[in-house]
């Protein structure tokens, strides 16, 4: 392959990834669930009374990366699907596909068009976070008579929770698109893929119940499960942000390359699907 | 299915599960610290909840909410006295979100001090209970309160208010005055102890006869306090110190002098 036909296939990609996102933003879906999300961390606000067990900030926290992680997933795996299966159904794939695009490069545009949109979701309910921790941060700080030494939130950390989830929704995505390489409908795919989503969130149960086990067939299918799919707990840290403490920056990176390494074998596995599907 | 479908099908699982071998070696490092400080991960402490909507809680989204509307859902169940609901109900919300410190120490203080209370009333209602058989009840369900405790102290093993918990439910509900001694000086040990953990400790030594180890122990308690510190009593410890060694009879120049 020499640079010219590399810089082609490149120039391919973005232009899919590119009217992907327009679409995506032309669809109601995709700014219907962003204003929603938005809602959401801030109605935690609200909700600050409620707390029990935790400090005010961290259940806001808490209740803002519970709003990221549900309507991102939402968005991961619905907007994705409809994203694919509207080239589908409505047959403009035909139309692209007749043009030079190898399947690949209109997959990995797809992908790349998906991923943008899961970033300006996650980047925008991102910054709802970080403003409502500032502002509850700042009132509480008002407050105290004792000013601690260290602040209240730890704002690195609330970044680095953010970059995870959006690996996270970002390896989803990929997920997503690798059932549509085979799939047949949307509402197909949208089912397999919340399944999907919950057994990599109950992976790591997977995983110690096949150590556990004294029967074969267990350990084979918890061994099987804890290979195949992968471990969504990973990128949660602690089940939510330690607001106020710092996670290690080569744990971050560490999980980041893991969900990326795992988005690249998955959209390689896609594409490889995908090209061998009858259209 | 045809063949070559069976071998690109085998194929895309042998990819996944090299994926999976390769990504669970590259990330074990932090997945080892991200277990040890969340082991609501473990299998053990999730099997109270399996089924109850626990799954809600693990998808990484709104564990502290679920956690809060269950023990709203508890605090309905206590002020109906509803025993067996409330109980289960504790139990679910630590295993949801054992973080918070809040939910194991006042859902221990609500087995092992009111739901006796709520048994024995309604035990009464038929038959006069004997002292014996009341006992009986106090000591259940202090072990029941234990229990959630010793899970607790899994999950806080640092924090000595879960140890001082388990100290005042062995003292208070089992009478057992050498147990408590022993979970109040393990308090005293961790940081950020209160200071009153040591004090009890000696108290309960001396309680128990052992009033030569008593004096040792608030000697030694002494000499950390720091003396410009309102909140540590040092004025008090001393005071403790000298009536030990009064009833010791020790010699006044074998007495314990502190530091300038």
């Amino acid at each position: 392959m020499n640079p010219a036909s590399i810089a082609g296939s490149l120039a391919r990609v973005r232009a899919i990834a590119r009217v992907t996102w327009l679409e995506a933003v032309r669809q109601r879906f995709f700014s219907v669930l962003l204003l929603i999300g938005v809602g959401g961390v801030a109605s935690g606000l609200f909700f600050r009374e409620f707390n029990f067990g935790v400090s005010e900030l961290k259940f806001i926290a808490d209740f803002g990366f519970g709003g990221l992680t549900l309507f991102g997933s939402i968005v991961a795996i619905v907007g994705t699907a409809q994203l694919f299966f509207s080239d589908i159904d409505n047959r403009t794939v035909y139309t692209v596909l007749a043009k030079p695009v190898h399947r690949g490069e209109f997959l990995a545009g797809k992908f790349l068009g998906a991923a943008l949109v899961l970033g300006v979701f996650v980047g925008s309910l991102g910054l709802s976070i970080g403003a409502v921790l500032a502002w509850r941060e700042q009132a509480i700080l008002e407050t105290l008579i004792d000013i601690p030494d260290s602040p209240l939130v730890s704002y690195a950390t609330v970044a680095s929770l953010v970059l995870l989830q959006a690996v996270k929704l970002a390896l989803l995505a990929a997920i997503t698109l690798f059932v549509a390489s085979y799939a047949r409908t949307n509402l197909f795919t949208v089912v397999v893929c919340f399944v999907v989503l919950v057994i990599c969130h109950l992976q790591p149960v997977a995983q110690e119940a096949w150590r556990a086990s004294a029967a074969l067939f267990p350990r084979v299918m918890g061994g099987a499960l804890a290979l195949i799919f992968p471990n969504f707990q990973l990128f949660t840290f602690k089940d939510g942000p330690s607001i106020d403490g710092r996670i290690p920056v080569g744990d971050v990176l560490r999980v980041a390359l893991y969900g990326i390494g795992y988005t690249g074998v998955v959209m390689s596995l896609a594409i490889f699907s995908f090209s061998r599907r009858e259209l | 299915m045809s063949f070559s479908r069976w071998l690109s099908t085998g194929g895309v699982l042998l990819a996944l599960v090299v994926a999976g071998a390769i990504g669970s070696w590259f990330v074990s490092p932090a997945w080892t610290r991200i277990r040890q400080h969340d082991p609501a991960l473990n299998l053990a402490a999730l099997e109270d909840a399996l089924g109850q909507g626990v799954t809600v809680a693990l998808l990484g989204g709104f564990r502290s909410l679920v956690a809060d509307f269950l023990w709203l859902a508890n605090n309905a169940a206590w002020e109906a006295r509803n025993l067996p609901k409330s109980q289960s109900l504790i139990r679910l919300t630590t295993a949801v979100d054992p973080r918070p410190l809040y939910f194991w120490i006042n859902g221990a203080r609500m087995i092992a001090y009111d739901m006796p209370v709520w048994r024995i009333d309604e035990q009464s209602n038929r038959k006069v209970l004997t002292e014996k058989a009341r006992r009986q009840v106090d000591c259940e369900q202090a072990e029941v309160a234990l229990e959630l405790l010793e899970a607790a102290l899994r999950h806080h093993p640092s924090n000595p208010l879960v140890s001082i918990e388990i100290a005042n439910i062995h003292l208070r509900r089992l009478g057992d005055v050498e147990t408590a001694a022993r979970f109040y000086r393990a308090a005293a040990s961790q940081p950020g102890a209160p200071g009153f953990a040591a004090r009890i400790h000696a108290e309960l030594l001396k309680k128990l006869g052992r009033r030569k180890e008593a004096l040792e122990w608030l000697v030694a308690h002494h000499r950390k306090l720091d003396p410009q510190d309102p909140a540590a009593l040092a004025a008090v410890v001393l005071q403790r110190i000298r009536e030990l060694e009064e009833s010791l009879a020790i010699p006044r120049p074998e007495r314990y002098q502190p530091g300038p």
